[in-house]
């Protein structure tokens, strides 16, 4: 018999635990012709906002000791052309989808979900398995817009008013995407449980900053920016193992994945899923590789369910 | 574009600080354009982490073979450096859009700028005529490279040929008429060709140097100025280069802005 790799989130039910990270994969095109779609868990799409954003100054991008420190902005069309040039393939695609959307109000968030509710109309009822937009990730955790984003993910208050809003217009899976820049993230996935999420997935990208001692200047337009890849990857994990330990909904893992052994470490510190984000950068490969690895280890230690791996850890 | 094991068949010095690196391409992945790009893993290990691009310096006729000129700068070029011939490297590519033909009766003026020099090297190839005019810093920075017959050689010192930059030769030396202006090189550089290209009314092919995180489009991370003002363009995949027909704008804005 073979293992059952498949993850229960909610009423959705995605074919295995491996996804692509939201600002790593585009809208998926962009790596069609490197990434087998059909085997990733689910695609989170690059961030969409009401309005199109054309990102941040540059540079926009800097490595530092085995990570990623980034300052993109959330440039994206805006939800119009989302719809209109995006929306169409993502649809074709054979693996779930979930968009994830940002705000700098809570009523910009409301807008863009109900712009995508309306154009796809309400979601079959029963247990939705197959491809096509599934769910939404909510991004409260943006460290490098001024308005939103982190301002709203810091605040639990904000994070259950927001999540319960987004929660009243649509049945499709709700994730809330949680920021490790604070010093409870329980209290946070708490608020979006409260607010009626169906998971929660942690964590986005640290605060950093990276100055060019020569120039005496730093080395990103916006002076500071996210940080993500292998140097954040035991943060991601203790993020987890709190928030799993907070909430009674799944929690979905990622930072700084690179191969299976760190995607077992999120799932054993509790995780029902896992993303791989700047791992895809560096090896397109990764997302794969990853899943095959969860499988193999799960043989290698006769687990039947990926979603039993969530209570291993000793 | 494909992602395939290539083989390193030599990776050696052509000036200080240069080298020439060869690898086994696969076909499949298709046949490279001069102006396009390779992204390496030079290291399976975390630090430094990224793929690194690298513009093609030129294609062997079978096409089983490619070469990129690199200069030896920080950790990974370091890296690369090191890697004996029959070593195997990750590759991707190719990647962006390469330089454009030159339009009927335009006249073909590539500039190079210090390691600018491969993939206008690999134009040069493939044009049946065109004028190739490279800058360095001073003579002793020249390659041990075939350079085309009657190539013009420009140094900052004027060691070596014309003193002075490769847009100033073309300046002086090009009679007005239809042109396409291509370049590659640091971005004062680019800034200048632009600027000569607007002055004559000339088409113009740049290729824009920037740091990448996918090399894919994906994650928008190599961003440069728009000189429309609308945004930004992705060096990976709008690009790397950038052309625009005569009487228009480049795309890009390529004069150098302190971040603010």
């Amino acid at each position: 018999m073979s293992a059952d790799l498949s993850v229960r989130i909610g009423e959705l039910v995605l074919p295995n635990p491996v996804g692509v990270a939201s600002g790593t994969f585009g809208y998926g095109s962009e790596y069609e012709a490197l990434v087998e779609l059909g085997s990733l868990g689910a695609l989170y799409t690059k961030a969409i906002t009401l309005e199109p954003r054309p990102g941040n100054d540059v540079p926009r991008i800097v490595e530092t000791p085995s990570g990623l420190l980034n300052s993109i902005g959330l440039a994206n069309p805006g939800v119009e052309a989302f719809l209109t040039d995006k929306l169409p393939a993502l649809l074709a695609y054979p693996c779930p989808v979930i968009v994830n959307v940002a705000g700098a109000t809570e009523a910009e968030y409301l807008a863009v979900l109900q712009r995508i509710e309306a154009t796809l109309g309400p979601q079959a009822s029963g247990h939705p398995d197959g491809p096509g937009i599934v769910g939404y990730e909510v991004n409260v955790s943006c460290p490098n817009v001024k308005h939103g984003g982190l301002a709203f993910g810091t605040d639990p208050a904000q994070v259950e008013r927001l999540t319960s809003s987004l929660r009243a217009v649509t049945k499709r899976c709700l994730i809330v995407k949680l920021t490790p820049n604070v010093a409870d993230i329980g209290s946070i996935a708490r608020a979006a449980e409260a607010g009626g999420a169906d998971a929660v997935s942690c964590i986005n990208t640290l605060v950093g900053m990276a100055i060019d001692v020569g120039q005496r200047r730093p080395r990103l337009a916006t002076v500071t920016g996210g940080l993500s890849g292998p140097a954040i990857l035991p943060v991601g994990v203790a993020c987890v193992y709190k928030a799993s330990r907070a909430v009674g909904i799944p929690v979905i893992g990622l930072g700084g994945i690179m191969g299976p052994e760190d995607a077992l470490q999120y799932l054993l510190a509790g995780a029902s899923a896992v993303q791989v984000g700047t791992g895809t950068f560096v090896d397109p490969t990764t997302p794969a590789r990853v899943l095959a690895g969860i499988g193999s280890w799960m043989e290698a230690n006769s687990v039947m369910r990926v979603a039993d791996i969530r209570g291993m850890l000793r | 574009m494909k992602q395939f094991e290539a083989e390193i068949i030599s990776n050696r010095a052509v000036a200080p600080g240069w080298k020439e690196l060869v690898l086994s391409w696969d076909k499949g992945a298709g046949q490279p354009e001069p102006g396009q790009f390779l992204s390496l893993r030079v290291s399976p290990r975390s630090d430094p982490l990224l793929r690194r691009p690298f513009a093609f310096s030129g294609m062997s006729e079978d096409g089983g073979r490619v070469s990129a000129i690199y200069q030896v700068r920080g950790p990974a070029t370091s890296i690369l450096a090191e890697l004996a011939p029959g070593s195997a490297i990750d590759a991707i590519g190719p990647l962006g859009r390469g330089f454009p033909r030159p339009g009927p009766g335009e006249l073909a003026i590539l500039a190079a700028g210090g390691i600018g020099l491969g993939p206008v090297l690999f134009l040069a190839k493939s044009l049946a005529a065109s004028t190739l005019v490279l800058g360095f810093r001073e003579a002793s920075a020249l390659p041990r490279l075939d350079l085309p017959q009657g190539c013009v050689t420009c140094t900052d010192d004027g060691s070596s040929g014309f003193r002075g930059k490769p847009s100033e030769w073309i300046s002086r030396n090009v009679p007005s008429g239809l042109v396409r202006l291509y370049g590659c090189g640091p971005a004062p550089m680019l800034a200048a060709l632009a600027g000569l290209a607007a002055e004559r009314s000339w088409a113009s092919s740049l290729s824009a140097e920037q740091w990448m995180a996918c090399g894919v489009g994906a994650c928008m991370g190599c961003a440069l100025r728009r000189s429309d003002g609308a945004g930004y363009l992705r060096a990976c995949s709008d690009g790397p280069v950038f052309s625009a027909d005569a009487g228009r704008p480049s795309p890009v804005d390529w004069n150098p802005r302190r971040p603010t």
